[in-house]
Order: structure tokens, then C-alpha cells, then sequence
């Protein structure tokens, strides 16, 4: 039962990270592509409980910001002009898991705005832009790696299985793809492209291309299960009484793969996600407005955002506790999931 | 009396290639030949790497054989086509040295026993069920197992249940490779003379493999020496036993511990 805890820990962590992220329009105060061009590049605004006469408040609030005296860009509190936060608020329109028509927001104000990570260059919400932009990034991540394991275990079990030139000719090509420059190639292929594509296209086409990219380590990976698995007495014992090649493959052989398949798959969903912001950071990805975590962070390209707005590096930060979860879930599948358990020893004990 | 199962010049070679990528040749069989009539024991008998895995896997056409003929029911089966051989392997069960890796550990019990009766077919649910528990019975294990994994079991009930499900298609012949060889000493003669009794309610033929002359010797009518994919001496159990020509049976003769060891014939290095 012990090993059970930190599986069920991690799923409980990611299950609440992207259940934030699928209910963003709750979350979000804001509409991200609502544009506010009197406010570029606000800073973060902090919420406070305390106020600067020292007293305390129930409700958080948050000072509105002015511009400093004598400058153009940089701003302070407002200490006469609070925001106080105001809690399921009807806001901006929108249709939550993408059907249902709401207008309630977890929470937002009601003259001046709260930017808890600030604003972009249009004055749009940085928070909210991140909770949509994560949709975005993860079921791109999701898909790619559904694309990635299908095609791995497709090549990988059929190359392990019937042998011979089959396998020959699947792992030649799967050498291939390891060795191709992709990057490259995917410049090429955008530039095939029209100038303009529209973002449900765009989204598509970078999940064909990180999906299609990656298959072939996937599919190294299955081969060598299914090779040691085909070996096993028990599919030998199981063609004894008579079973089909799809019977072996279907009941013996590709259950043992799962565990592989899971755990690649917690460590390629964060992999994609990452390959999904270096695609939209080079604006290969999906277009602006619509916003993405590469996209979000593609603003960092302007050497001036770079060194003058530091808030702007924030959304980089926001996919630490996806990847570690992730990555955290992928440790304690390989524990759990293999049945032939090795036990864990301290080298100490062995003494 | 026609003998149920015969082999003749058996050969099977196994090719592998070396660092250099030559084609080296493995004779894993090399011209092997007997015949095992209906409800008697053959015992083959060889030290690891003497093929006799290799003949089991043949027989029960899991392996194709490089040349040579095994005939069974008056037919060759080494020349028949793969759908053919898929329904005559039913008819020849091997039972596995190892059942911790004959069993799928990722199933239960019942799953186990159930797998060859399903892929037969042809039976409802509750006479499938029927059948399992008579099999469980049989063989002289309780059915309240069947919810429990293999890994639950100790190593007797394992072999106890890898040959319930052996027996679930009803084979004729019965290939014991090794089957006795992982377990320890009083599970042996438990499991030994179940088979000896399965043997005299069912009518089995057995092909017992194994390396052990003195087990040979207790479940076997006759028996085949095996040395380097080939058969050096056969005949009858006992005069095997009290009359080895070859110096290979001598061996494996004075392999067999003994409280007293002064009447066998030191071994030679």
C-alpha cells in the first residue's frame, strides 16, 4: 500500500494544476485578448491585507498604479487609490470546458483592473493570458504525445514481433527520424505554408509535427519489450493451445508494454509542452492574438522587454509544477506499474 | 503396436552471426530418431545444451525443425502449414520448467486456467467454469485460488496449475520440460506421481526431459540418452539404469547423490 501514496499524490497535484488551466475562463479575471492600450507593460500588482495606514482589511486589495514622475514607463502603488478585489464577479463572457455559457470569474474589481502578473505591450492581462495560454500548451503536449505513443507502439510491436527484414526496415527508418535536423526541416515546411495560417490550423500542424517527430524513440523502446516478451513461457504456452498472432499480441504481449507507454508518456507530455513554446517563441506556433505559453513568451525576442519589464519572464516559471508533477508521476508509474518488483535497498542494509 | 509419436533424423540448426558477421551453424539437433507408443513414458535424458529443449519445442511445434519428420496420428507434422499446425498444437502440451515464467503474472488464477478453454471456444460460461473447478480437482488444488495470482501460490501449486491448464484441451501427449527440475524434493514426488496417476485415469503419453536419471528413471518406461543433438543410447529404463554403455550415462549415473556413494563409479574429470 505504500507504494501506492505517491502516485496517487502526483495525480491529485496534476489532476487540480490542469483542471485550473481547462477552467481557466473561471479563473481568468479577464478576457486575454480584451486589449487595454492606456496600460502597457504594468508590473505585477501585488494584493495586500494590510493598508499604509496599518489597517488591516478582510477583503484584499490591490493599490492602483500611476505612472512615476518624469517617466514614461515606469510605475508605482498608488496608496490613495485602492482596488479592492471582488470575489465571483460577472465579467467577460465566456463558454467553461468550451459549452457552457458563463460570466462568473473567481474574482476581479471594479474601476481599475487587477493584473496579478501585470500587462503586455497591449495592455492585456498577463494572468488570464497565462491560464488560456495553457490550454493551448498542454493539449498540444496531450495530443502530441498521444500521437507520438501511437505511432511508437504501432512501429515498436510490429517491428519487435514479426522480426526479421520487417524489423530491419522499421528501425532504419526510425534511425532516420532520430537523425533528421528537425528544426530545420519544420522552418521549411513552414515556409511552404501560407504567411498567415489560422490558429486552429497552426494548432494542428504543430501537433503533427511534435507528434510525428518523436515516434521513433517510443518505438525503440516497445520493440524491446516485446522482443523479451515474446520470449516469455507464457506466450510460448499460449500458442500451444492454439492462439493467433493478434490473440498473443492483443492479450500477452502488448500489456506488458503499458508500463513503458505511461511512463513515456509522463515524460513526453512536458517534453512537447516545452517543444510547443519553442515553436510559438520562433512564431511557428499558433498566431496572436490567440495566446499560448511560447507565445506569451515571445515577447522576450524585443531586447528592451528583456531587460526592462522582468514580469514578462513569468510565464516561464508557470510550467515548473506541471513538469515536476509530471515528472513525479513518471517515477512512481515505473515503481508501481512493473510487476516483478525489485525491492529498494539502502546499500546500507545489505549488510 | 503403432507408436503414437515418432521422430526420424531429426535436425535443427540455429544460425547466429558472430562479431565479424560471419554465419556460424549451431546444431542444436542433429539426426535424432525414436518413437514413444500411446500411455508410456519416454524419458530424454542430456546435460544442459544437449538439445533436448530444442526437441521439445519441435515437437510441440513451436519450433520448425531444419529436416527430418515427427510423426503423429499418421501424419508428418513438420511439413503442414502454419494454420494447420495452430489446430494440432492443442494435441501436444509442453509444460515449461519455470511456471513462475509460464504463468502470466499479470493474471489471476482463473484467467490461467481459463485462457486455453476460451481460445477453444465452443463451451458456455458455466460449463467453462464447471470445467476449471473439475481441472483445479484433478490435478489437486482448491478452487477458492482462483481470484489469487500466480505469485501468490508457492511453487508447487504453480506446476500444480500450469498442468491443469495443460490438460484443459484434453492433449495426447504431454511434453514435461523440465518440469520438475525448479521445484524442491518433496514437491518433486508429489508432482511425480501425480503424473504417474494422470497417466493411468487419462491415458497420457508423456515426454519427460529432463537431466535427472534417477527421476528418469522413476516416471519412465524407456529412455534416450541425449549428447550434443544426438541420441547416444536408448532402451528400456532398467537397463539403462544397471547397464550404461556410453560414457556420457555413466556421468549422468554418478551424478545422482547417494547416502552411500561407494557403490557408484567415481566421477571421472
Amino acid at each position: 500500500m505504500t507504494m501506492r501514496r505517491p502516485l496517487a499524490k502526483w495525480l491529485v497535484i496534476l489532476g487540480v494544476l490542469h483542471a485550473i488551466v481547462v477552467c481557466a475562463g473561471f479563473f481568468a479575471p479577464y478576457d486575454p485578448i480584451e486589449q487595454d492600450r492606456k496600460n502597457p507593460y504594468l508590473p505585477p500588482m501585488p494584493l495586500h491585507l494590510l493598508d499604509a495606514q496599518g489597517h488591516l482589511h478582510l477583503r484584499p486589495f490591490a493599490y492602483a498604479l500611476k505612472l512615476r514622475e518624469g517617466t514614461f514607463d515606469q510605475y508605482e502603488q498608488d496608496t490613495s487609490q485602492s482596488v479592492p478585489m471582488k470575489f465571483f464577479r460577472s465579467g467577460a463572457g465566456y463558454r467553461l470546458l468550451g459549452f457552457l455559457p458563463s460570466r462568473i470569474h473567481l474574482f476581479g474589481s471594479e474601476d481599475a483592473r487587477i493584473c496579478l502578473l501585470g500587462t503586455d505591450a497591449y495592455g492585456r492581462d498577463q494572468f488570464s493570458r497565462l491560464l488560456y495560454g495553457g490550454q493551448i500548451s498542454l493539449l498540444a503536449g496531450l495530443l502530441g504525445a498521444g500521437c507520438t505513443l501511437s505511432i511508437g507502439l504501432c512501429v515498436g510491436a510490429a517491428a519487435g514481433y514479426f522480426g526479421g527484414w520487417r524489423d530491419d526496415a522499421l528501425m532504419r527508418v526510425a534511425e532516420l527520424f532520430l537523425a533528421l535536423p528537425w528544426l530545420y526541416l519544420l522552418f521549411a515546411l513552414r515556409a511552404f505554408l501560407p504567411l498567415s495560417v489560422s490558429p486552429l490550423k497552426a494548432f494542428f500542424l504543430i501537433v503533427a509535427v511534435i507528434g510525428a517527430v518523436g515516434w521513433a524513440r517510443p518505438a525503440r523502446l516497445v520493440r524491446g519489450v516485446v522482443l523479451s516478451a515474446k520470449e516469455r513461457d507464457f506466450v510460448r504456452a499460449a500458442r500451444g493451445f492454439g492462439a493467433t498472432d493478434s490473440y498473443l499480441l492483443r492479450r500477452h504481449i502488448l500489456p506488458e508494454t503499458s508500463s513503458v507507454l505511461l511512463t513515456q508518456a509522463a515524460i513526453l507530455i512536458p517534453q512537447y509542452v516545452l517543444a510547443e513554446m519553442t515553436l510559438s517563441f520562433l512564431g511557428l506556433g499558433v498566431p496572436e492574438p490567440a495566446p499560448s505559453w511560447g507565445n506569451l513568451l515571445s515577447n522576450l525576442q524585443q531586447y528592451s522587454v528583456l531587460v526592462s519589464y522582468w514580469w514578462m519572464y513569468l510565464p516561464a516559471l508557470a510550467m515548473v509544477p506541471f513538469f515536476l508533477g509530471y515528472l513525479g508521476l513518471a517515477s512512481s508509474l515505473q515503481e508501481r506499474l512493473e510487476p516483478y518488483k525489485i525491492e529498494r535497498r539502502s546499500p546500507g542494509s545489505l549488510a | 503396436m503403432q507408436p503414437l509419436l515418432r521422430v526420424e533424423k531429426l535436425v535443427k540448426c540455429y544460425e547466429r552471426q558472430n562479431v565479424f558477421g560471419s554465419r556460424e551453424k549451431l546444431l542444436a539437433l542433429d539426426g535424432v530418431s525414436f518413437a514413444v507408443a500411446q500411455e508410456t513414458t519416454l524419458a530424454v535424458v542430456g546435460e544442459s545444451g544437449s538439445g533436448k529443449s530444442t526437441l521439445g519445442f519441435c515437437i510441440s511445434c513451436l519450433e520448425i525443425p531444419t529436416s527430418g519428420s515427427i510423426w503423429f496420428e499418421g501424419r508428418d507434422i513438420v511439413v503442414l502449414a502454419e494454420s494447420e499446425r495452430r489446430k494440432l498444437r492443442p494435441q501436444i502440451q509442453l509444460i515449461f520448467q519455470d511456471p513462475s515464467n509460464s504463468l502470466n503474472p499479470r493474471w489471476s488464477v482463473e484467467e490461467i486456467l481459463l485462457e486455453p478453454l476460451n481460445l477453444k471456444g465452443k463451451l458456455k460460461r458455466e460449463e467453462t467454469k464447471q470445467r476449471a473447478v473439475a481441472l483445479m480437482t484433478q490435478v489437486g488444488l482448491s478452487s477458492d485460488m482462483f481470484q489469487r495470482s500466480p505469485a501468490q501460490l508457492s511453487g508447487g501449486q504453480r506446476q500444480r496449475l500450469a498442468i491443469a491448464r495443460a490438460l484443459a484441451l484434453e492433449p495426447r501427449v504431454l511434453i514435461l520440460d523440465e518440469a520438475l527440475s525448479a521445484l524442491d524434493c518433496s514437491v518433486q514426488a508429489q508432482i511425480a506421481n501425480l503424473l504417474i496417476e494422470l497417466q493411468r485415469t487419462l491415458g497420457m503419453t508423456y515426454l519427460f526431459i529432463t537431466h535427472d536419471l534417477a527421476m528418469a528413471a522413476h516416471l519412465a518406461d524407456e529412455i534416450a540418452v541425449m549428447n550434443r543433438g544426438r541420441v547416444v543410447e536408448q532402451g528400456p529404463a532398467q537397463n539403462i539404469l544397471r547397464h550404461p554403455k556410453e560414457e556420457i550415462t555413466r556421468h549422468l549415473l554418478a551424478a545422482i547423490p547417494s547416502l552411500d556413494n561407494a557403490e557408484r563409479p567415481p566421477l571421472e574429470s
